[in-house]
């Protein structure tokens, strides 16, 4: 039987098409993703990333995740990180806010531009992506952008590849194009973990990942994940579910005052 | 010191060829319309200026006449003068008794260029002779006497020794006086200003003023003139004269590129690196056009002042107009600040971050300054106060304030947005939240955080902020800001906060806050202010 035979040829035909598509960034992440000790691969510098969020009201989950994957490339000469948003949409989204980023990167390494429309902020990325001491880009764009094609998602693509930084879109809706992006991850927020002290309190954040376009070294498509001070740590390994399990209280909690004074009553 | 008696209408006249024959422009004054410029031909006729629009038409009949418009005839005289910068690079002009008209050059050290003063002065009264500008110039030692010469004389060149001679036999006008004082003088029988200077000092100061001994010191040199250049002093400048005018913009940033190599060599040999480059663009047609910016430190590599001219003039693409041609151009660097002469570059400091202020330099050059930021930190407990977006060219060496760990969000909106919230009791946790016509069922909370607001304010009474000032002063003047009369004062209990984390039934966490507390006087008012991760 030719099946080994043929098996080859496939593998051998792939290459040339990654070689003909040039994708070294994309060989190269499969190749030398690094499992973390945490769980969630560390993603080499030089790819592109499309992130996409339900809505704009989830915007701080996708501001979170990028800047945790991105606080894993700043290294040596790699020492700042761009945030790229659309001047107009300031107001929707937020601004990084310099005294919460604390945790994650040090404020002063996050310069903000603030582009008046698509055309400047794409060429911002790009030429924020050529610069040998850029770490990552982060491109916020709330609404469906028309330039965003194939096209100018590819040349961006090519440049990440050959400088080595890393460019995160940020994508808020159900919509999806076509990209040249290596990877499309859908994100959404999660209930967040439990504090030690305080079970009322919101505590470390969790998000769900579903990555929707590219493969990874281990063929892993879902994740829980859980921010904490190391990197990304990965939860469960169930499938995803867009809507979760309803919550086991359908009110907020009773007032546990009340149940003591109807004891002492 | 140039002197250009009929600026207005020939300027008008050469705007729009159209304009023939005698013309003159008048101005409304309290209700009549006066001549206020009158060309050399309607002066011939009889017309004068001061007359009033009915009797110069009475007059002259084939008189056109036009209202002036100041801001247009200064905007032009203004191009003018800069236009001169390719004569000297100190030029102003003189607005003592006259709005435009009045030309003033600095031109020391520089003559020797053109052949010498004589043949300056003649070069530069041709030139504009030849645009038909009926003009008078004078070189003097000091700016009053050029002033004098060039309105009472023949246009001359006038050393320091001929200076007395040539000023005591003009008349006392030239002296730049108001009339009243000319009238008087006058009628004392002083008509020259020889007479006036053989008289004794105290008595004309005790009549006139300082202003008449002043302006007579200032004439002779005795009390040094000064005079403000139009255009930024420049330290470092390099320049090229182009024999064909050029039109393409990429033409112009070729020629930039060489004058940026020869600028980096005057600088290196000079151990110097600049942080301001000016571009200027003399084009034919007596216009100047200046492309200026900033780098984060100084520099004087030119492949980087070139690609930042050209982001720049990418950005300007469509304002640019060559007009009829671009005949010289112009770098100049200013701010310079020691660079020392074996470093390489002015950005070779370990650690990558001048290749980040390079970055920001040809991002803040084509988005502009405004659009490239960086937080600065500050020691204040209000949020929006703690972290401050400042331009990253003006960023750079900036102390960061110490600032105590809290919780606070990824993200933070630029303004707070009221949002309807329930909770069970007054001072408990939010149960329910509507936010941008939604509705959010919050599950879990933390808080309050009670950030108090700024007592050592309290019982101020608040003010208005007046408006910015509109960038062009002369259109808008600037309103005073609306009188209210009872302004609240600073309340500090009322401008309390207490802010909530929240985390809604999804997973979304919100950072909101409640203005003011229960049992005031206004019912306390929910914002939401930023999103966690």
């Amino acid at each position: 039987m030719p099946a080994p035979d043929r098996q080859l040829r496939l593998t051998a035909l792939r290459d040339i098409i990654a070689d003909i598509e040039r994708k070294p960034a994309l060989a190269e992440a499969g190749a030398r993703a690094i499992l973390s000790e945490t769980g969630f691969p560390q993603l080499p510098g030089g790819t592109v990333q499309d992130i996409f969020l339900d809505e704009t009201r989830d915007a701080g989950a996708g501001l979170g995740f990028a800047l945790m994957q991105a606080r894993a490339l700043l290294a040596g000469k790699r020492s700042a990180v761009l945030h790229l948003h659309l001047a107009p949409e300031g107001q929707a989204l937020g601004l990084p806010y310099g005294p919460g980023l604390e945790g994650l990167i040090d404020p002063t390494r996050l310069v903000l531009v603030q582009a008046r429309n698509a055309a400047d902020l794409l060429w911002a990325a790009e030429e924020a992506l050529s610069c040998q001491a850029v770490a990552a880009v982060i491109a916020d764009m709330a609404a469906r952008p028309k330039l965003l094609d194939f096209t100018a998602t590819r040349r961006l693509s090519l440049r990440a590849g050959e400088s080595g930084a890393s460019l995160f879109f940020l994508h808020y809706g159900s919509w999806r194009q076509a990209s040249a992006a290596q990877m499309r991850w859908r994100l959404t927020p999660e209930r967040s973990a439990a504090q030690p002290y305080d079970d009322q309190a919101p505590g470390a954040p969790r998000w769900r990942l579903r990555l929707e376009r590219g493969t990874l070294a281990n063929h892993r498509t879902d994740w829980l994940l859980q921010a904490t001070e190391k990197g990304l740590a990965t939860l469960s390994t169930e499938p995803f579910e867009p809507n979760p399990a309803p919550a086991a209280l359908s009110h907020a909690l009773p007032a546990p005052l009340g149940h003591r004074l109807s004891q002492t009553a | 010191m140039l002197f250009l008696p009929h600026w207005a209408t020939d300027y008008l006249k050469r705007r729009d060829p159209a304009l023939a024959g005698p013309l003159a422009l008048y101005e409304r004054i309290k209700g009549g319309m006066r001549l206020v410029a009158v060309d050399p031909e309607a002066r011939q006729h009889g017309v004068r200026p001061g007359q009033s629009v009915a009797d110069a038409r009475a007059l002259l009949p084939p008189l056109t006449l036009r209202e002036i418009d100041y801001p247009l005839l200064e905007a032009g005289f203004g191009d003018l003068a800069d236009w001169h910068s390719n004569a000297s690079p100190l030029v102003a002009i003189l607005t003592d008794r006259a709005r435009f008209g009045d030309l003033v050059l600095d031109i020391t050290g520089v003559s020797h260029l053109f052949g010498g003063e004589a043949a300056m002065l003649e070069l530069l009264l041709q030139r504009l002779r030849a645009c038909h500008y009926s003009v008078a110039g004078a070189i003097a030692p000091t700016i009053g006497a050029a002033w004098a010469l060039s309105h009472f004389a023949r246009s001359q060149v006038a050393g320091p020794e001929a200076l007395s001679a040539r000023l005591d036999p003009l008349p006392v006008a030239a002296l730049r006086l108001d009339q009243n004082d000319i009238t008087t003088l006058s009628q004392m029988g002083l008509t020259t200003i020889g007479q006036v200077r053989s008289r004794p000092r105290k008595p004309l100061q005790a009549r006139f003023g300082a202003e008449l001994l002043l302006r007579l010191d200032q004439a002779y040199g005795e009390v040094e003139e000064r005079m403000t250049s139009r255009l930024p002093p420049i330290a470092h400048s390099v320049e090229r004269r182009l024999l064909d005018p050029l039109i393409l913009l990429d033409d112009v940033l070729a020629v930039t590129q060489d004058l940026a190599i020869r600028l980096a060599h005057d600088l290196e040999r000079h151990g110097r690196g600049a942080q301001t480059f000016h571009l200027l663009l003399y084009r034919v047609d007596h216009k100047v056009m200046t492309l200026s910016l900033n780098a984060a430190r100084p520099t004087r590599d030119p492949a980087h002042m070139l690609s930042l001219f050209r982001h720049r003039a990418q950005r300007l693409a469509g304002e640019y107009d060559a007009g009829f041609g671009i005949d010289m151009m112009r770098l100049a660097a200013g701010a310079l600040e020691e660079l020392a002469p074996t470093q390489l570059g002015a950005f070779s400091i370990p650690g990558g971050m001048e290749d980040i202020d390079r970055l920001t330099d040809r991002l803040s050059s084509r988005l502009g300054a405004p659009a490239v930021l960086r937080t600065q930190l500050k020691a204040s407990h209000i949020p929006e106060r703690a972290a401050r977006l400042v331009p990253a060219i003006a960023a750079s060496g900036v102390t960061q304030a110490a600032q105590p760990s809290l919780t606070r969000p990824l993200r933070l909106l630029p303004s707070p947005e009221p949002v309807a919230i329930n909770a069970e009791v007054p001072d408990g946790l939010p149960a329910s939240m509507i936010w941008r016509r939604q509705r959010y069922r919050l599950i879990r909370g933390a808080g309050p955080e009670r950030l108090g607001a700024e007592w050592w304010r309290s019982g101020e009474r608040l003010e208005l902020v007046p408006p910015p000032a509109s960038p062009d002063p002369a259109k808008a003047p600037p309103e005073p800001p609306p009188y209210i009369p009872d302004l609240k004062r600073h309340d500090p209990e009322a401008q309390t906060r207490d802010y909530y984390r929240v985390e809604d039934e999804d997973g979304r966490r919100f950072w909101v806050f409640r203005l003011g507390l229960y049992g005031g006087p206004d019912l306390p008012v929910w914002y939401l202010h930023g999103f966690f991760a």
